[in-house]
């Protein structure tokens, strides 16, 4: 059994050792080795770690984006954690409309949204020139303003990791404490939430990776009232003259330091303790109707956090893709911007048909590596799990503009050629990075669902001559379905709307939605790439919808079979 | 278990091998799509287009030359502007077929650098002088070119073709003219040089684009150090950022920061402040009687091109005044100032706009100083 594991270990390594780590370290490499020429091997260049204390703009990017992490990741997980408690357990109006919007915001490439919030608070904006709402410009250009706006733009991951999680709930164990006495409040502060503190720790962890690396927000929002982040900076170096890859090497091993220390935190504070309690005792999460104060403060809390987080910078974005303007204060309605984006010949819709095809291949592809990336971690032994755990965090927070150029390092190698593997200048080449970027994300959702169901499960099943794949159909699968339909969703979701790495990687005539939309907006066309956001996120949040729809038929049959029993 | 584990292993090499073949399939297919499209459209174009071809090629083997090139694959071009038109352009003219790579000088500089043990590329043509000069530094680039279309270069782009003739300009746009809003200021309190925007009354109302990021914003630092001396230049932009001054990441936010209220003066590149102007904008453009720093784009070949003598027809075509008034004519990315004569500019250009360069070899050999100063000082 242990050999099996640590060759299914070994395999799974392999995979995230050639999709995530070697392009990175050929980056961090640069620090000893510029231009990865062995012949300038200096390990004297080590010295520039230390210039973090030495360069004003380091050291201030490292403390900006450690705070701004941290500040964000402990607001997230308080609003995720109480959003996703409400939605599980009770059946209001806006139930749905909070998925929905957590769905939406996830997808949405931070940049976009940033956009959205500086179209809605700048001097001018909409907040001043049409609601006369003053200060909100003063708001936004400050550290409070950005952590807001980052809370917003990242609890969705959060959300819906921890609400996939909460769909089983261990209704024995709460029953005893009810009988003892103890309050709902008390049940659920004292059996509950312990329970799911992996999954609130993974939940956290996907904030503060995805906080520490975003670059979107960073170059929109913190870069105008000079708060340099380390993604900004790494951008920075890497697109400095001459270009300094090892300026990128170091900073990216500052981000990776965070993660090692974020990870070493996490296991310190859970230590060895067990968490998965699902058995017998278990029961499906039912959602009942609040009553009286309770149902109006969920209704007006959902009802008006729905519309700040969702509607202010998605609709200011829709209000600007009616304008042939630079700014809502000069804003006259034009249809001429859809017109343009829906010419069926148009550029637009060949973008969306590569970035649709590239996110479903990574979806699927990333499904079946993340499952198996979180088996090992969950229910295996095997020696190198750790490590691959933070082979894949250290994949979701390091710029995804880092990883394309150390794709481009490794895919472009002249002696890849006859083997028929130089992947440089092909669309594979980005479902490669595609991959790469939605496993993280899959596994960690995946890994908060397995955490609650117990090994001996599985191994009962196997005493009874089941086989693996068995196993797996119908015990695991069924089990963790809502964390899947998440899991999927949020990786094709994500590949979509991926940048970073498509502007670095992207092929000769072969544009993506995401860099098409940044083109029109560095293009000056600001309400044509607002009209291709709406249209091209519209297309996806439909077929988002359709899919769930889809992957949760035989599961809503389930439960209706269920409820009539 | 171990049998389980690979056919998991097999599906996924299966579902990669057939993303890889679904994903070429595609590209082939829109590739082809593409080229029938092309056909079918420019079946009346065909002839012209070969006789034009067949002409070239005539005169050449006339002059005594080898035979006009055959094209084995498109000549891949590297670029920040222009990529909707320049590849059917070159076709029209040459018969040759252009692909494109598009991005902001940065990511271009980086894709390139990143590629330098095995370039994908054949031309690269950027407004980022100084950072093609140092791939030259570096020998990444084809030397001693000689297009023909080069005897029609103005003094200005004379000059800033290297002695090594690694490059020529194609045109050259103001990396920084001053903006400022028309509603804060009239002409009698507006900025007029580099040096007002120190002054007390527009403290935290200027914003600028980062030398580090904006390809354009860094010619302008670059002029600032080379005119006034790295001291001077350094001194200039300390009583700048001690004066407030906002540093965005590129002209876009810029526009939208001017645009939107947040400052109300701005050192942005020409082709933007235009367009803002154009865009009902209530926002006025001051040329600085001086000269405003120029932003030089440039066309270069790759030392390790497998298709040098198209590469050169393209360099050639870029400097040709038919191309660069076609490219003038073309819309907001048209202004900027040709680099070959003969060649009518924008009607609402300032006919006495001016434009200045640092020196290419300060520029070059002090970009990653000069870089690094701008962003630890916008830290502080």
């Amino acid at each position: 059994m242990k050999n099996r594991e640590n060759i299914g270990g070994s395999g799974i390594l392999l995979i995230l050792i050639i999709l995530v780590l070697l392009p990175l370290v050929t980056v961090l490499f640069q620090v000893v080795c510029p231009g990865l020429e062995l012949s300038e091997f200096d390990l004297g260049n080590l010295a520039l770690v230390l210039d973090v204390f030495k360069r004003p703009l380091w050291e201030k990017a490292f403390i900006n984006s450690a705070t701004l992490s941290l500040a964000t990741t402990a607001i997230g997980i308080i609003l995720a954690g109480l959003l996703a408690n409400l939605r599980v357990n009770y059946e209001f109006p806006f139930g749905k409309l909070l998925d929905i919007v957590s769905w939406i915001l996830m997808i949405i490439p931070s940049f976009i949204l940033a956009q959205g919030w500086v179209y809605f608070a700048s001097g001018n904006g909409i907040a001043k020139a049409w609601l006369g709402i003053s200060g909100m410009n003063d708001f936004l250009f400050s550290f409070p303003g950005l952590v807001t706006v980052m809370v917003l733009c990242k609890y969705p991951m959060a959300y819906v990791a921890i609400k996939a999680a909460l769909e089983w709930y261990p209704a024995e164990l709460v029953h005893a404490a009810r009988m003892n006495g103890a309050s709902p409040v008390r049940a659920w502060l004292d059996v509950q939430f312990p329970l799911c503190l992996p999954t609130y720790f993974s939940a956290a962890m996907l904030i503060f990776m995805d906080t520490v690396g975003d670059y979107g927000m960073s170059s929109t929002i913190t870069a105008v009232y000079s708060f340099p982040t380390l993604p900004y900076t790494i951008y920075s170096a890497i697109c400095s003259s001459p270009v300094r890859f090892d300026m990128a090497g170091v900073l990216s091993l500052y981000l990776v330091v965070m993660i090692v220390i974020a990870m070493i935190l996490q296991h310190y504070v859970m230590g060895r303790k067990r968490f998965d309690y699902l058995g017998n005792g278990t029961m499906r999460t039912m959602a009942r109707k609040p009553r009286g104060l309770l149902s109006a403060f969920i209704n007006v809390f959902t009802g008006l956090f729905c519309l700040v987080a969702l509607g202010v910078p998605v609709g200011s974005n829709f209000i600007m893709s009616f304008s042939d303007s630079f700014s809502i204060e000069r804003f006259e309605f034009t249809l001429e911007n859809y017109k343009r984006v829906l010419q069926p010949d148009g550029e637009l819709i060949v973008g969306i048909q590569h970035s649709l095809s590239l996110a479903v291949i990574a979806a699927l592809i990333g499904i079946v590596l993340g499952f198996a990336v979180a088996y090992i971690l969950t229910y295996s032994d095997f020696k190198l799990k750790r490590f691959i755990d933070t082979i894949t965090l250290i994949a979701m927070a390091v710029p995804g503009v880092v990883l394309g150029i150390g794709y481009i390092f490794v895919w472009n190698q002249k002696w890849l050629q006859p083997l028929g593997l130089n992947l440089y200048g092909k669309p594979s080449i980005l479902v490669l990075a595609a991959v790469a970027s939605a496993v993280p994300l899959i596994n960690r959702v995946l890994v908060g669902g397995m955490a609650k169901v117990p090994k001996e499960l599985l191994t009962a099943s196997q005493v009874q001559g089941a086989s693996f794949v068995h196993r797996i159909r119908t015990i695991l699968l069924p089990l963790l379905h809502n964390s899947m339909v998440s899991g999927v969703l949020a990786a094709f979701g994500g590949s979509v709307f991926n940048l970073a790495i498509t502007t670095i990687l992207y092929p000769p005539n072969y544009s993506t939605l995401p860099v098409y939309i940044s083109d029109s907006y560095n293009d000056l066309n600001f309400g044509y790439a607002a009209a291709a956001t709406i249209v091209g996120g519209a297309c996806i949040v439909t077929i988002m919808l359709i899919l769930e729809f889809v992957l949760n038929i035989g599961n809503r049959k389930r439960n209706e079979y269920a409820a009539n029993t | 278990m171990k049998r389980s584990m690979l056919c998991v292993t097999a599906l996924m090499a299966a579902m990669a091998l057939s993303a890889c073949s679904q994903s070429a399939a595609e590209t082939e297919a829109a590739t082809t799509a593409a080229t029938e499209a092309a056909t079918a459209a420019e079946t009346e174009a065909a002839a012209e287009t070969e006789a034009a071809a067949e002409t070239e090629a005539a005169e050449a083997s006339a002059d005594g030359e080898s035979e006009a090139p055959v094209q084995t694959e498109p000549l891949l071009v590297y670029l920040n502007d222009f990529d909707a038109v320049i590849p059917d352009m070159f076709k029209e003219a040459t018969g040759y077929e252009v692909e494109v790579v598009v991005g902001n000088g940065a990511e271009t500089m980086s894709r390139i650098e990143a590629e330098s043990s095995n370039p994908q590329w054949d031309v690269v043509w950027i407004d980022s002088m100084y950072d093609v000069y140092n791939l030259d530094l570096d020998g990444q680039l084809l030397t001693g070119l000689e297009p023909e279309n080069a005897s029609g270069l103005t003094d200005f782009a004379k000059a800033l073709v290297p002695e090594d003739k690694c490059f020529y300009p194609t045109g050259a746009h103001a990396a920084g003219v001053i903006v400022y809003r028309t509603d804060v200021y009239d002409e009698t309190t507006a900025p007029r040089t580099f040096e007002e925007l120190t002054d007390e009354r527009f403290k935290d109302q200027v914003g600028m684009a980062d030398p580090g990021v904006a390809a354009p914003a860094y010619p302008l630092a670059a002029y600032f150090m080379d005119t006034m001396g790295m001291e001077g230049g350094q001194e200039y932009f300390t009583t700048m950022f001690e004066n407030g001054l906002k540093v965005y990441p590129k002209n876009p936010q810029v526009v939208q920061a001017l645009a939107g209220g947040e400052i109300s003066a701005a050192i942005m590149q020409e082709s933007n402040a235009y367009e803002m102007v154009h865009s009902g904008e209530p926002v006025a453009i001051v040329w600085p009687e001086d000269g405003a720093p120029a932003s030089t784009r440039v066309a270069a070949i790759c030392a390790q091109t497998d298709q040098p003598e198209i590469a050169k027809l393209f360099v050639n075509f870029l400097l040709d005044p038919e191309t660069q008034q076609e490219l003038i004519n073309l819309g907001d990315e048209g202004y900027f100032e040709p680099s070959v004569e003969g060649v009518t500019m924008k009607e609402d250009r300032d006919p006495n706009a001016k434009l200045v360069a640092a020196d290419i070899v300060f520029g070059a050999e002090n970009e990653g100083d000069i870089k690094a100063w701008f962003a630890d000082m916008s830290a502080m």
